[in-house]
């Protein structure tokens, strides 16, 4: 007999149903960096809304990376439904807080498939993943700095017009 | 003169079977025959993967505890197929659980598929 799912599609459907909610996450994610940037720009902060604005399509690059790998492998991608978007915030802090968690825990999640494609022995889905790893490095490292930056800097009399102009000049360099 | 009609021949595997139904896979056609409530329905890859789908996603428990008036049944229709099941409560219980046996063999194929021939020796 022969193994038509296997010649139709190269991953596992545990490991399809992963990265679709991956892809959902990830879509999530850019909308919540779409509504930081809004809220930043509303309240004042040109610099990190542009900020924002980058990261909110960075997100959207990621989540297209994944729906093409799926595509590609023979799976099928969902398109997903977007729900649960903050809009408002409650402090300049508190949206830097909110995106360092989201990072973490974008970063959790691609680890979960990881470990998922490890029982597998799904190889050629952990080279993949490879590349977001790297990417996640630099996407915790930038929020983790822009957080850093209201303590270094602080908020008293300009700080946070300071912390605003410095947002969008933070850099990861591999060392 | 003598006319000879040849009718095509469809070679199919059984996969899974229970006692309400069955489900076949026909190599040549890269495709499965099920065989429930009263007819063979042929099934391609993309078309088997979505009543799985349509399928699971049914809240068995949800209709058991439901007590209203309502018939207790379940139209199973699925995008570019050319079927369509309209299955009662068990039915869909029996069809869940051919389904369910038919990927647990599926799965068990394409794992001796890997250790038996795709491991160069």
């Amino acid at each position: 007999m022969k193994d038509i799912m296997r010649i139709k599609c190269l991953l596992s459907s545990d490991v399809e149903t992963l990265i679709n909610q991956q892809i959902k996450k990830e879509a999530h994610s850019s909308a919540i960096y779409l509504s930081m940037a809004s809220w930043c720009n509303r309240n004042g902060y040109d610099f990190s809304a542009d900020y924002f604005f980058k990261q909110a399509e960075e997100e959207r690059l990621h989540q297209l990376k994944f729906f093409k790998y799926l595509l590609d492998m023979g799976g099928n991608a969902v398109s997903p439904e977007i729900t649960n978007v903050k809009g408002e915030y409650n402090s300049f802090r508190e949206v830097f807080e909110e995106a360092l968690d989201q990072e973490i825990s974008v970063t959790q999640s691609i680890k979960n498939i990881a470990a998922r494609c490890y029982k597998e022995q799904d190889f050629v889905t952990i080279e993949f993943l490879n590349w977001f790893f790297k990417e996640q490095r630099e996407e915790e490292y930038k929020a983790r700095r822009a957080l850093e930056l209201f303590e270094v800097i602080g908020e008293e009399g300009t700080g946070r017009w300071q912390i605003d102009k410095h947002v969008g000049s933070i850099e990861y360099t591999e060392g | 003169m003598q006319e000879i009609t040849s009718l095509p021949t469809v070679h199919f595997q059984e996969v899974f079977s229970t006692v309400k139904g069955a489900i076949y896979q026909s190599d040549d056609e890269c495709c499965w025959y099920i065989d429930f409530a009263g007819k063979l329905a042929r099934f391609d890859y993309r078309n088997l993967l979505k009543l799985k789908k349509a399928v699971y996603q049914i809240d068995i428990e949800a209709l058991l505890l439901n007590s209203t008036k309502a018939p207790d049944l379940e139209i199973i229709f699925i995008c570019a197929c050319d079927h369509c099941y309209v299955l009662s409560l068990l039915q869909i219980i029996a069809l869940k659980e051919l389904l369910q046996g038919t990927f647990v063999m599926l799965e068990l194929n394409h794992i001796l598929f890997d250790r038996l021939y795709r491991i160069v020796v």
